[in-house]
């Protein structure tokens, strides 16, 4: 304080007191008397008792708190403490493993976290270090570099440890000392600040074969259509209703779920531990290819300087490479002069190949009203040629994203399910027409003989027989006594149907040959084709049985139909429209004598009515067997996961479906490592395999589709309708074959967008391998730079 | 005798990972190695005498005999078939199986044979816990569906949501089992689902599983207020 305010605060103090001095008096006087009185000490001893107490409880309880309260806000904000030092190091087997001295190099997760990918030998840490920051030990990559660091998750490769170096050399605490050698299949790690540690054995996934580990199964089906069927299958009630019931039981399903879920009081914040997986396995991925390029560029640490090839050395260099050089220099020519016209003829093929199909397309899938039926969806021919197209516009599109890949790190596993999708794809076409033309061949070198038989079945299951059991039908069958008039007229009345249709056939048969020749020809564009016709031919010569069936059923349903109302009116009820229920209701003498006698009357006559739509229904539900079977013979045809199967069974692990961990016994690990002198962190030994793809992963689209079939044929709601007349609906064509094009894109690539796919490629090719002739100056190291693939 | 009422094993080679083992096989002893030992014959005797059936069968049924065979292995193999089918006890098995239509032979074998060979007789069911990576459930047992090696399912941390016991009404008993909820997906995962070890076992698994799943003692938990 300023000594001037102190000096008039002191002033205005002695001004008040002189004023006010019977104040002061009073005071005095105040305080006399409470110490006469003892207030002073039992004040004192009050104050004691006070601060005793606030010193015993109120102190310990403040800092108790803070604490606490400390713990309760940090913990969240370090997300990741290393107060449990445990250490997690993933190894690949299949490693090197001489027991020579070296430095490990991998990425580095997080610090107790670490990803080992190659084990240099024979150099010193600080020049290793040093030549990965540099990016010397990256050099001579064959495509960029970034992508590594991207795909990897991390910016830069460590130095993690030494290996095979005696405990006397100083390392940095947080770097892991390995233990290796040829005997030894899991390395025993330490390391200074890990309490506890997981060694992670993993054997890598070879990216030259195309196999990969990944945590999800591959998707063999394109995956970019969820829901759009469902859009579609609206159309029909029926479709509406079973959908709706399994949403809503979806829905409960998963209102249950979240009640679960709410079970739980506390909550789990990830660390970066364990958030680190999907990174890991595509460093898992990377692996190999990352090793091998490191272990080339091994010689550039250390500064050793490279020598220059001498005068002599040269000329026999030169000398050897001569003949190589002049193949590349011819090979340039053809490469620069005559491949492009070739290229552009094929896009020009292509293309005009493309619009054709995009006409036929338009008409294929024209509709004349937006509910109404397109052609593709009547026909199963239609249908075949519209897939077969499609697919013919797709293909050139995966075409092109497969070339890219070339341009790209071989451990980029996205493209993996499009490389089995296009194979198999076209390896299922290939097998289709190698099957259709066998089949074909047979069919026109027997067509009159084929042509015979099939008028024969046809005239004898589609109207001997059917005639044969209306005629039995009309006197007494199986003794039962139905109404002979009714029997004998609507009997008499298919009869005569089925022979104008039969004289129709008749009329037909000589040009059946000609069918059947045509249909075994078009069979050369692949088996699904005859089978497709086969099946149109089907519906188109049983459609007589169809209109029976109508018939009959629009007879049977309507006399039901009145049989239920006239019992309605037989018990005095009648059924109220506007409130859908029964209502009871005063009918009159005369109307109930009529109805009754009328009810009367139809119950004696639906005994008959009933045979003869159970008659036709059983031939309406073979015929749709009939189709049910070629319609599977379609699917498998056009959509049998071949390549898949063969991929399982040649090399599983590049039908990755997801991984396992298995714990190995620490007991003969321990036994093993007893010779190091340190004692061992406790350590567990885990090995992480890859699970191949299961079969019925593999068919779960035909499980989809099995199911799909059985829900809509051998639901009660078809029976119902079975026994009631009612029409029962075939499957919606979309719906079955929503598995045949599942391998296609939902929306299909337009001219122009093909146009431009096509044109990019050859820029990219060009870009992918520039001919620099000092690159095969030596003939061995083109050979080593070559990546083996493998299209097995 | 051969299989015990499920009991629980625990492996943990370090605090960071446990495994734990729910199964039905008791404790190897000697007599019990020797029975399982006994069993496995049994079996394999069991698979022979049903394929020799089949043969047997096929001789009698075919009467076209093949062209003679020049593999020598082919022709010693099927030399002692043949003496073997001759011997009494083979004549008796004919003889025992002669009435039985082939369909219903055919019917009744292949089941068997398939039985004989995939058949595992005790159960046992697995949670491998590793803290950092995740949970694994692991099945083996029963008849084995397609694949020889055990059903696992690997659950990354990331996507548990939390581990609980729950409880069911099972039949006339209630019974409590260890589920995983898992983030994202509309069904929960039920551990140990074969088996549904008795509740004592699942408290044991899951304090085990807290223990060892998440770091315990450093604040990771925090209350969530879940109305």
């Amino acid at each position: 304080m300023h000594p001037f305010s102190i000096l008039t605060l002191g002033i205005f103090v002695a001004g008040y007191i002189t004023a006010r001095w019977d104040l002061v008096t009073r005071l005095c006087e105040l305080a006399i008397f409470a110490w006469d009185y003892g207030v002073v000490t039992r004040a004192a001893k009050a104050f004691g008792v006070l601060s005793l107490v606030f010193l015993l409880i109120f102190i310990p309880v403040e800092r108790l708190a803070t604490r606490e309260a400390n713990l309760w806000l940090t913990a969240p904000l370090s997300v990741m403490p290393e107060h449990d030092a445990l250490m997690r190091v993933f190894w690949p087997t299949d490693l090197p493993r001489p027991g020579l001295k070296g430095v490990v190099v991998g990425w580095r997760n997080s610090p107790l976290d670490v990803f080992v990918l190659a084990i240099l030998e024979e150099v010193e840490p600080r020049n290793v270090e040093s030549a990965l920051q540099l990016g010397t030990l990256l050099r001579n990559a064959p495509h960029p570099v970034s992508r590594i660091y991207e795909l990897c998750g991390q910016s830069s490769m460590r130095v993690l440890g030494v290996s095979n170096t005696p405990e006397s050399t100083e390392v940095d605490p947080s770097w892991i000392r390995v233990a290796t050698g040829p005997g030894r299949r899991v390395p025993s790690v330490t390391c200074a600040r890990a309490s506890s540690i997981q060694i992670i054995l993993f054997e890598r996934p070879l990216p030259g074969r195309m196999q990969y580990i990944s945590l999800n199964p591959i998707a063999l089906a394109l995956g970019d259509k969820k829901g759009d069927f469902r859009h579609d299958g609206a159309d029909s009630g029926e479709e509406e209703d079973d959908e709706k019931e399994e949403r809503t039981r979806k829905a409960k399903k998963r209102q249950l779920v979240e009640k679960l879920k709410q079970h739980s009081i506390v909550r789990h914040v990830p660390s970066a531990k364990e958030k680190a997986l999907a990174k890991i396995i595509n460093q898992m991925n990377w692996a190999w290819e990352l090793e091998q390029l490191l272990q080339k560029n091994v010689s550039r640490i250390g500064n050793r300087p490279k020598r220059s090839l001498s005068v002599s050395e040269r000329v026999v260099e030169s000398a050897t490479t001569a003949r190589d050089m002049m193949l590349v220099w011819l090979w340039d020519l053809f490469r620069v002069y005559v491949l492009p016209v070739f290229q552009k003829l094929f896009i020009f093929g292509l293309m005009g190949h493309r619009i054709t199909a995009e006409l036929l397309l338009l008409v294929l899938e024209w509709r004349a009203r937006p509910r109404y039926a397109a052609l593709k969806d009547i026909s199963a021919t239609a249908q075949q040629v519209e897939i077969r197209l499609q697919q013919f516009c797709y293909w050139p599109m995966q075409y092109v994203t497969l070339r890219l890949r070339k341009n790209d790190w071989g451990s980029v596993t996205t493209s993996h399910p499009d490389y089995i999708r296009f194979y198999n794809s076209l390896w299922l076409v290939a097998n289709d027409v190698i099957i259709g033309i066998a089949l074909g061949s047979y069919i026109i070198d027997n067509a009159s003989w084929v042509g015979e038989e099939i008028s024969d079945l046809l005239s004898k299951y589609t109207v001997e027989a059917l005639q044969s059991s209306i005629s039995w039908l009309m006197g007494w069958p199986a003794g039962l006594k139905l109404n002979t008039e009714l029997a004998e007229f609507l009997g008499d009345l298919f009869l005569w149907v089925i022979d104008y249709w039969s004289s129709c056939i008749e009329a037909l048969r000589p040009a059946l040959p000609h069918i059947i020749w045509f249909i075994g020809f078009s069979s050369f564009a692949g088996a699904s084709m005859p089978i497709a016709l086969f099946s149109d031919l089907l519906s188109i010569l049983t459609i007589h049985i169809y209109s029976f069936y109508l018939a009959s059923a629009r007879i049977y349903h309507w006399q039901l139909n009145i049989l239920v109302s006239l019992f309605h009116l037989f018990r005095g009820k009648k059924h109220n429209v506007l409130r859908n229920r029964i209502d009871s209701c005063d009918y009159d003498l005369d109307q109930l004598l009529v109805g009754t006698i009328l009810f009367t009357l139809l119950f004696f006559l639906l005994p008959t009515v009933v045979v003869f739509y159970l008659n036709f229904a059983f031939a309406r539900m073979a015929i749709i067997t009939l189709k049910a079977v070629f319609d599977t013979m379609l699917s498998c045809l056009n959509h049998f996961p071949l390549f898949a199967i063969m991929l399982r069974v040649k090399d599983p692990q590049r039908l990755p479906g997801g991984i396992r961990f298995e714990l190995r016994d620490t007991q003969d690990f321990r036994h093993a490592v007893d010779d190091s002198p340190s004692p061992l962190p406790s350590t567990s030994v885990i090995y992480l395999k890859s699970i191949p793809l299961n079969f019925k992963a593999m068919f779960h689209q035909y499980f989809q589709m099995g199911h799909r079939i059985r829900k809509h044929y051998l639901s009660p709601h078809v029976v119902l309708c079975l026994l009631t007349g009612k029409f029962v609906p075939p499957l919606n064509r979309k719906n079955l074959y929503s598995l045949q094009y599942s391998m296609l894109p939902a929306r299909r690539a337009g001219v122009m967008e093909m146009w431009d796919a096509m044109n990019s490629l050859p820029s990219a090719k060009k870009r992918a391998a520039p001919i620099i002739v000092p690159v095969l100056a030596n003939g061995k190291k083109l050979h080593s730079n070559g990546r083996l693939r493998s299209y097995g | 005798m051969l299989t015990t009422t499920a009991h629980l094993y625990i492996r943990r080679p370090s605090p960071t990972t446990a495994e734990f083992t729910v199964t039905t096989r008791p404790a190897l002893t000697l007599p019990l190695r020797l029975a399982l030992l006994s069993l496995s014959i049994l079996r394999l005797t069991l698979f022979f005498v049903i394929l020799f059936t089949l043969y047997t069968r096929f001789l009698t049924t075919s009467s076209l005999h093949s062209s003679p065979e020049t593999n020598p292995l082919l022709l010693a193999l099927a030399s002692h078939l043949h003496t073997l089918h001759l011997s009494p006890a083979g004549q008796a098995l004919t003889r025992l199986v002669a009435p039985i239509p082939a369909w219903l032979l055919a019917g009744i074998s292949i089941p068997l044979l398939c039985f004989t060979v995939a058949w595992e007789l005790h159960t046992s069911e697995s949670l491998l816990v590793l803290r950092g990576l995740g949970i694994q459930t692991s099945t083996t047992g029963g008849f084995p569906w397609g694949s020889w090696r055990p059903a696992t399912r690997f659950i990354p941390t990331e996507k548990i949501r939390d581990v609980l016991i729950n409880e069911a009404f099972r039949g006339f008993e209630v019974r409590y089992y260890l589920v995983v909820v898992v983030e994202g997906e509309e069904d929960v995962v039920v551990v140990f689902p074969k088996l549904l070890p008795r509740r004592k076992i699942v408290e044991a698994v899951w304090r085990g599983v807290r223990g060892c799943l998440y770091e315990a003692n450093d604040g990771m938990w925090y209350g969530v207020g879940k109305g």
